[in-house]
């Protein structure tokens, strides 16, 4: 069984409600014991400035930043796309908990061995 | 005996599911010590496929599953 998780998330303000569900199925990964990764992708980058997912609080779910504060203090990793987040002039110097610029090589060695990813 | 008097911790985590409930559950677990078991009572219609399958990945013990209430005994480490 893999010991790895990904989710990569593709939206933020644009679809609340996949960005949400994004970090609850994160979440479970986590607490499921696996080291779970949420790979933010395209509209998803924006997640990772500080203070962007304040208002975002998905009916029927917990607000979205309290569950991206959850998976940070449970060990969960956060990469951000580089160019995606160079596109939008987004501020490198104000990222959330657990999050990382990186390149694609760092998801492409992440998913090595066959560890799987969900997409939203 | 009654599940109550069985268990060492008691949760009820009401309609909490999916993420919420499982990254919740991990932390309460890993408080717990070896072989306590934990009664709890989720009342979300998935946790009733959720909870074995959780049990299976992180080899803690489902005792017993009457929906909602689940003991589940913490794994020795």
């Amino acid at each position: 069984m893999a010991a790895r998780f990904c989710v990569n998330l593709t939206h933020s303000k644009d679809d609340p409600d996949r960005a949400t569900v994004g970090f609850v199925l994160a979440n479970a990964a986590l607490g499921s014991g696996k080291e779970t990764l949420v790979f933010l992708s395209i509209e998803g980058v924006r997640l990772a400035n500080r203070g962007f997912a304040e208002s975002i609080h998905e009916e029927g779910f917990p607000p979205l930043r309290e569950l991206m504060d959850n998976f940070a203090k449970g060990g969960g990793t956060i990469y951000v796309c580089s160019p995606c987040f160079k596109k939008r002039k987004l501020d490198e110097n104000n990222l959330v908990a657990g999050a990382s610029i990186v390149g694609g090589a760092k998801l492409v060695e992440f998913l090595s061995d066959g560890n799987p990813c969900v997409s939203l | 005996m009654t599940d109550t008097e069985r268990a060492d911790v008691v949760w009820d985590a009401a309609d909490l599911a999916c993420g919420v409930l499982l990254l919740s559950l991990r932390g309460r677990m890993e408080s717990m010590r070896p072989g306590q078991v934990l009664r709890l009572i989720a009342q979300d219609t998935g946790a009733s496929e959720d909870l074995p399958a959780w049990c299976r990945l992180t080899g803690h013990t489902l005792v017993s599953a009457a929906p909602p209430v689940y003991m589940i005994r913490r794994k020795e480490r």
